[in-house]
C-alpha cells in the first residue's frame, strides 16, 4: 500500500541526510586540521578555513528546511522530536566546524618551525583521534537511533578530558626558550578546541537519546558530575 | 414498577443564586460591546468540584455489529477531553452512549456502566430524558429550530422540558452572552434562528444547550461544517466553557484536538488504544498505533 | 529535430459536437415541448369549454337560489353549494384528524416495518375505486335505512383519509432528522418534541395535504350517487337526510332533456372547477411557505 504523506516523509529523510552529511564534513575538516598541526602544514590549514563555508551553508539549508517542514507539515510525536533534534545537531556540527577553523588558525601563529616536543604532539594526535571517533560515533548513533552507542560517547569523553589535563601539565613542564613556550601555548589552545569538539559530540548523543526515549536527559560527564 | 428519577445533584446550582442577575438586567443598555469582558461578567462564580463521567467496559452494538468493544474512560471534571481516531473507530458511537442517544437508533443497544458522579446512567429504570437534561450535546451540523426565533431557540430547551422560570429571559440573555453572540444578535432576538451564518448558528446551538445548565457537554465534530474563522471562535468558546462544564469533543481534526483538549483519547476499531495528556500524546505517544495515526502513517 | 514549427496533429475533437448529437438533442427538445403543450392544451380546452358553456347561466341568482320547478327558467344551485360544503366539512372533520394522526404515528413513533406497512395500506386504500367505497357505505349505512348526508360524508372521508395520511407521512419525512435529534438531546420528551418542533416545522405541508384532500373529494360523484343523491331542492343543513351536492347535480342536470338544464349543468361545473382551483392554489401557496421554512 502506498504510504501516506510521501512528500513529507521524503522531506524529513532529506533533512536528516543533510544534517548527517554535515557531520561527515566535520570529520573531514578535523582530519585535515590535525594533519596540518602534525606537519605544520599552513596551506592545509588555509583550506580548512576556506571549506568551513560549506558547513555554514549546510547549517542554513537545514535550518530553513526545518522551518518549512514545521510550517507546512506540522510534524508530531517522533517526527517532531527528530526535527527538534536535527535543529540541535546541525548547530553542533556548525560549532564543531568552527572549532576546526580555530585549530587551523592557530597554525600560522606558531611559525614555520617544526613542532618542539614529541610527547606533547603525540598527546595532541591521540586527542584528535578520539575526537574524530567521537564525531563518527555520534553520527552513527543518531542514524541508527542507537541510545546505547550514544551513551558510550561518554567513555571517550572521559579520556579526552584526561588528555587535556595531561597536555596542560606537559606544556607547563617544557619551555626552556620562548619559541618552545609559544608553541606549547598554542598546543594548549588546540587541545581546548578538541575538547570542545568532544563536548559537542556528546551533546549530539543526548539528542539521540531524546529522539529514542522522548525524554531529555543530560549525560553525566565531567562538567556535569553525577 | 417504580421509575426512579435521576437525582439531580447539581453542585454548581448552589452558587447560581440571583444576586447578580437583577443588576445584570439593568446593565444591558450600558454594555454595548461584545468584547471578552462582557462575557466574563455574564458567568456566575464557579464553585464545587465539577462533574465527572466514568465509562466502564462499554459495549455498543448496531444490531449484530459491535462498534464499541469494551471501552473504559474517565472524563475529569472541568476539563476538555478529545476523542480522535479514523472513521468507523467508534468514537461517535461511544460518545452518544454517554447521553443515551445511541439507543434511539433502531436495533442499537449499549451495555456497560456509565457513571455521572454517583449516578449510574445505565441503571435499571433510569429516565433517559433526565439523563439528557444533564448531559447536553452539540452536533456536527448546526440545527437551530427553523420555526423559532433566536430567543425562542435558546429558550426551547427550558420551555420544552417544563422548566418555566420567571428568569427565562435572563437565562437566555446569559447564554447568548456566554457564547459571544449577544453583541451580534441583541437587536434581533425575534428574527429567525436560521437566518444566522453557519458559525453563528452553531454558537446558537451551544447557547441552547447551555441554557438548560447541563453538567456535561458532548460535542460531536462541532466545527466540521464551519469555516476556519468560525472554527476558531468556537474553539475559544470551548476554552471558556470548560471552566464550568466537563466537555467531551469528538474530532477528526487532530490539530483541533491538540489546540483545545487537556487530554486526548485515541480509538481504533472500537477499542481504546491510548489516553494521555494532549501534549504527551502528540510529542511522545506510548503506543505504536497512536504514533502511526498522529504522524499520518495511515489514514 | 527540425526548426520549422508546424502542428503535428489536427486539433482534437473535443469541442465540436457531432451533427448527429445536435439533431437528437433538438428533436428531444421539440418532442417534450409538444407533450407539455399538449397537456396545457387539454387543460385549456376543458376549462375553456366549461367556461364558455357555463358562463351564460352563471349569475348571482344561480348561486343563491334553489332550483326552479322542472322546466321553469331561473333558479340556482344554492342547495347544492350548501350541501357540498356540508358534506365536505363533515368528511374533513372525520378524515383530517385521523389522517394526520396516522401520518404522525407512521412517521414519528412506529418502527420502520410498521410505517412501511401503513404506507402500503394507504396506497391500496387510495386505489380503491370510489364507486366501490360508495357501495360499501351504501350496504353499511343506507340499505335498510335512508340516504343521509352523514353516509355521504363517511364515504368521502374514506376517500380523503389516505390522501391526507399519505401526504402527512411524506411531509413529516422531509423534516430533517437533525431537528428531532437536537430536541431529544435537550431532554425533551418525545411527544412534546413532535408537537412543538416537528409539527410546526411541517405545518404548511400538513395543511396542504388536508386541503388537497378536500379539493379531491369536493368533486367525487360516485359515492354520493349511492348515499346522498335523492335530496330535496330546498337548502338543507341537516345531514341526517340526504344532501344535495354539486357533482350529483351536474350529473342530474346533464341527464335532463331541457337544454336550459344543460346550461345550468355547465355553470355548476364551472362553480366546482373554480372552487377546486382556488383550494389548490391556496394549498400550493401554503406549501411554498412551509418549504421555505424547512430550507432555512
Amino acid at each position: 500500500m502506498q504510504e501516506t504523506r510521501s512528500n513529507y516523509r521524503e522531506a524529513l529523510k532529506s533533512l536528516e541526510r543533510q544534517t548527517l552529511e554535515a557531520l561527515d564534513m566535520v570529520v573531514q575538516a578535523l582530519d585535515r586540521a590535525l594533519e596540518a598541526v602534525s606537519y605544520q602544514d599552513v596551506e592545509l590549514a588555509g583550506m580548512v578555513v576556506a571549506d568551513d563555508d560549506r558547513i555554514d551553508g549546510r547549517y542554513l539549508e537545514v535550518h530553513q528546511g526545518i522551518l518549512s517542514l514545521l510550517a507546512l507539515q506540522t510534524p508530531v510525536a517522533t517526527d517532531l522530536r527528530i526535527v527538534a533534534a536535527l535543529l540541535h545537531v546541525i548547530r553542533h556540527a556548525e560549532r564543531m566546524g568552527d572549532q576546526c577553523v580555530n585549530i587551523a588558525k592557530l597554525l600560522p601563529l606558531s611559525g614555520y618551525e617544526a613542532p618542539k616536543d614529541k610527547d606533547l604532539l603525540d598527546a595532541i594526535e591521540r586527542m584528535g583521534q578520539l575526537a574524530r571517533s567521537q564525531v563518527s560515533q555520534a553520527k552513527q548513533a543518531f542514524a541508527e537511533r542507537n541510545a546505547d552507542l550514544a551513551y558510550d560517547l561518554l567513555r571517550q569523553d572521559a579520556e579526552i578530558n584526561q588528555l587535556n589535563i595531561d597536555i596542560f601539565n606537559r606544556a607547563l613542564a617544557i619551555g626552556d626558550d620562548i619559541e618552545t613556550r609559544e608553541w606549547a601555548m598554542h598546543m594548549i589552545l588546540v587541545a581546548r578546541c578538541l575538547e570542545r569538539i568532544g563536548d559537542n559530540a556528546v551533546d549530539i548523543g543526548e539528542q539521540t537519546a531524546f529522539v529514542v526515549t522522548g525524554l531529555f536527559r543530560e549525560f553525566a560527564d565531567a562538567s556535569h558530575p553525577g | 414498577m417504580i421509575q426512579p428519577r435521576l437525582s439531580l445533584k447539581r453542585n454548581s446550582e448552589v452558587s447560581r443564586t440571583d444576586p447578580e442577575p437583577t443588576s445584570e438586567a439593568s446593565k444591558e443598555p450600558a454594555v454595548e460591546s461584545s468584547a471578552p469582558e462582557e462575557r466574563d461578567r455574564a458567568r456566575p462564580a464557579q464553585t464545587g468540584p465539577g462533574h465527572r463521567v466514568s465509562v466502564s467496559d462499554l459495549h455498543a452494538y448496531y444490531g449484530a455489529t459491535e462498534a464499541v468493544k469494551g471501552v473504559s474512560i474517565d472524563f475529569p471534571p472541568r476539563e476538555v477531553t478529545a476523542i480522535i481516531g479514523p472513521s468507523g473507530c467508534g468514537k461517535s458511537t461511544m460518545v452518544r452512549c454517554i447521553n443515551r442517544m445511541h439507543e434511539e437508533i433502531p436495533h442499537a443497544r449499549a451495555e456497560g456502566r456509565i457513571m455521572l458522579d454517583d449516578n449510574d446512567l445505565y441503571a435499571h429504570g433510569v429516565d433517559v430524558t433526565s439523563v439528557r437534561r444533564l448531559i447536553g450535546m452539540v452536533f456536527q451540523k448546526p440545527n437551530p429550530f427553523p420555526t423559532m426565533s433566536i430567543f425562542d431557540n435558546v429558550a426551547s430547551g427550558l420551555r420544552l422540558t417544563g422548566n418555566r422560570g420567571d428568569n427565562l429571559r435572563e437565562r437566555v440573555h446569559r447564554s447568548l452572552r456566554a457564547v459571544g453572540l449577544w453583541g451580534e444578535v441583541k437587536n434581533r432576538l425575534d428574527s429567525p434562528g436560521v437566518g444566522l451564518s453557519g458559525g453563528q448558528q452553531q454558537r446558537l446551538c451551544i447557547a441552547r444547550t447551555i441554557a438548560v445548565e447541563p453538567e456535561v457537554i458532548l460535542m460531536d465534530e462541532p466545527c466540521s461544517a464551519l469555516d476556519p474563522v468560525a472554527t476558531l471562535k468556537v474553539e475559544e468558546l470551548i476554552d471558556e466553557l470548560k471552566e464550568q462544564y466537563t466537555i467531551v469533543i469528538v474530532t477528526h481534526n487532530m490539530q483541533q484536538a491538540a489546540r483545545v483538549a487537556d487530554s486526548t483519547v485515541f480509538m481504533l476499531d472500537g477499542h481504546l488504544i491510548e489516553h494521555a495528556p494532549t501534549k504527551e500524546l502528540f510529542t511522545n505517544p506510548k503506543d505504536e498505533r497512536t504514533e502511526r495515526y498522529v504522524t499520518g502513517k495511515f489514514g | 529535430m527540425s526548426a520549422t514549427i508546424e502542428s503535428p496533429n489536427p486539433p482534437p475533437k473535443l469541442f465540436t459536437t457531432s451533427a448527429r448529437r445536435k439533431r437528437v438533442n433538438r428533436s428531444m427538445e421539440v418532442l417534450s415541448t409538444l407533450a407539455a403543450g399538449l397537456a396545457v392544451a387539454v387543460l385549456v380546452i376543458v376549462v375553456g369549454s366549461v367556461v364558455i358553456k357555463g358562463v351564460s347561466a352563471l349569475n348571482l341568482d344561480f348561486l343563491t337560489e334553489t332550483p326552479a320547478p322542472f322546466g321553469a327558467p331561473g333558479g340556482g344551485i344554492a342547495n347544492s353549494i350548501v350541501g357540498t360544503f356540508l358534506l365536505v366539512a363533515i368528511a374533513s372533520v372525520i378524515a383530517v384528524p385521523i389522517g394526520l394522526l396516522i401520518g404522525i404515528h407512521a412517521s414519528e413513533f412506529a418502527r420502520p416495518r410498521v410505517s412501511n406497512a401503513v404506507r402500503f395500506a394507504l396506497d391500496i386504500l387510495s386505489g380503491v375505486p370510489t364507486i366501490v367505497t360508495g357501495v360499501f357505505i351504501f350496504g353499511l349505512l343506507v340499505a335498510g335505512h335512508v340516504q343521509s348526508g352523514y353516509a355521504g360524508s363517511v364515504a368521502l372521508a374514506i376517500i380523503m383519509l389516505p390522501i391526507v395520511a399519505r401526504s402527512a407521512q411524506e411531509v413529516l419525512r422531509l423534516v430533517p432528522n437533525s431537528l428531532r435529534e437536537a430536541a431529544v438531546a435537550l431532554g425533551v420528551a418525545r411527544w412534546r418534541m413532535v408537537l412543538r418542533v416537528v409539527l410546526p416545522t411541517a405545518a404548511g405541508g400538513l395543511i396542504t395535504g388536508a386541503v388537497l384532500g378536500v379539493a379531491r373529494v369536493a368533486g367525487e360523484t360516485a359515492p354520493l350517487l349511492l348515499t346522498s343523491s335523492i335530496a330535496s331542492n330546498a337548502v338543507s343543513w341537516n345531514p341526517t337526510q340526504a344532501l344535495s351536492s354539486i357533482p350529483v347535480t351536474i350529473f342530474t342536470l346533464s341527464e335532463s332533456p331541457a337544454p336550459a338544464d344543460h346550461a345550468r349543468g355547465w355553470a355548476a361545473a364551472l362553480v366546482l372547477i373554480v372552487g377546486v382551483l382556488a383550494l389548490s392554489v391556496f394549498a400550493r401557496s401554503l406549501h411554498e411557505r412551509s418549504r421555505r421554512r424547512l430550507r432555512g
